[in-house]
């Protein structure tokens, strides 16, 4: 089976995997060989992939789409970052903004909410990976 | 400067060309999502009657050098204008690139926003921050539809100035890629919904048509420049052959007249 990750940019990651582990909008998915179809919304979190020699590999994505039908898995989302990318520090100076966002309208709440829960993404993904 | 353009050149197409792929898949699955019976509706799909703003962002380039680029789609972008003046009570213009801003200022024209950090490589995540403030905008009904004046880049040989309507969107993403026969027959599981993923996609296909639409400029910026600087090139070349050709004969005319005065004076002499 196929990974493929591609931002509005560029194709990120193009490689043969086992196993794929992706943040959904509600917690985590897994897609092994032979999944049925699906489409889904990606939320803020960690995404690793098993290649099928067994060397893993975990990314943070930002938001998105995955689409998983017959060997190809792909996703689609804003942005890609390394574990090195990530830091705790910057995740939480971001949720401090995010949250100090004014939500005085139902747009601008809805984003405020998405602001948030990306920060809080990034953070736990930080944190998972002891980062400070 | 020729060679130096040819290369920018083919960054920005590089850039282009693998910036496809994402719209490509948007388009995709925009089509499966339709097959699944979800009928695709949506705020930003909807025509407005209401016609108490519109938005125009006009794309040009911060530096010149680059032959009629500029020019034309400024001439385009203030026909525009002044037609979307005549159906929209109030119009809002933004204008990326140094050009554009002069010339803006020149004739006093007020812009609600302008953007000179687009060289030539946009960044997605600058270009979603505009997006997202348009979108804000729209959804607020401060702007009942937003335009974009740009080059639009057709192939290497062909770039036409245009002006594409945004907002509301007419179509999401482009073509389709050709579906492999296996991919048709599948149904799909949609998590959470179809409409929940509908909900996301269209804001999703707005910015990305915005960055395409950076990206366009972009090529079709570094495309002109390479013309430009090639014409230039070639016309130093033929003024340069000219020039040595002249340079010549009054060289060998000045020769002449020095022999002819030297064997001149010599047959003086003898005679």
């Amino acid at each position: 089976m196929k990974c493929i990750v591609v931002t509005p940019e560029k194709t990120e990651i193009d490689q043969d995997a086992s196993f794929v582990v992706a943040p959904l909008y509600d917690g985590e998915y897994g897609i092994g060989q032979g999944h049925t179809p699906v489409v889904a919304r990606i939320g803020a979190g960690e995404l690793r992939i098993t290649a099928p020699d067994g060397a893993k590999s975990v990314f943070f994505i930002e938001g998105g789409f995955l689409e998983s039908s017959g060997d190809v898995v792909s996703i689609l989302t804003n942005r890609v970052l390394t574990p090195d990318e990530v830091t705790l520090e910057k995740a939480e100076a971001d949720l401090a903004s995010a949250q100090a966002l004014e939500q005085t309208t139902a747009e601008l709440f809805a984003q405020k909410e998405k602001a948030v829960r990306t920060a809080r993404g990034m953070a736990a993904a930080a944190r998972k990976w002891g980062k400070k | 400067m020729e060679l130096v353009a040819t290369a920018q050149f083919r960054k920005a197409m590089e850039r282009a060309v693998s910036a496809g792929a994402y719209t490509q898949r948007i388009a995709a699955m925009v089509a499966d999502l339709a097959r699944a019976g979800t009928s695709v509706s949506h705020p930003l799909l909807e025509e407005r009657k209401t016609k108490n703003g519109a938005g125009l962002l006009i794309l040009t380039a911060n530096r010149g050098m680059c032959g009629g680029y500029n020019s034309s789609i400024l001439r385009l972008g203030h026909r525009c204008a002044d037609d979307l003046k005549a159906g929209y009570e109030k119009l809002q213009i933004l204008i990326s690139g140094k050009r554009g801003i002069s010339y803006a200022k020149d004739r006093g024209i007020e812009l609600a926003a302008s953007f000179d950090q687009f060289n030539d490589k946009p960044q997605f995540s600058e270009v979603v921050t505009i997006a997202d403030q348009i979108l804000a905008d729209y959804l607020a009904g401060k702007i009942d539809r937003f335009d974009v004046a740009y080059m639009k880049f057709l192939s290497v040989s062909k770039q036409v100035p245009v002006v594409e309507t945004l907002l509301p969107l007419s179509e999401l993403g482009g073509e389709a890629e050709s579906e492999s026969p296996a991919k048709k027959g599948a149904e799909y599981e949609f998590l959470p919904s179809p409409e929940s993923i509908l909900e996301e996609i269209v804001p999703t296909a707005f910015r990305v048509k915005l960055f395409k639409c950076f990206l366009d400029a972009a090529v079709g910026e570094q495309i002109a420049r390479r013309v430009a600087m090639k014409a230039a090139t070639d016309n130093a070349d033929s003024m340069i052959s000219i020039l040595t050709t002249t340079y010549n004969r009054a060289r060998q005319g000045q020769i002449t007249n020095e022999i002819i005065e030297v064997v001149s004076g010599a047959s003086a002499l003898q005679g």
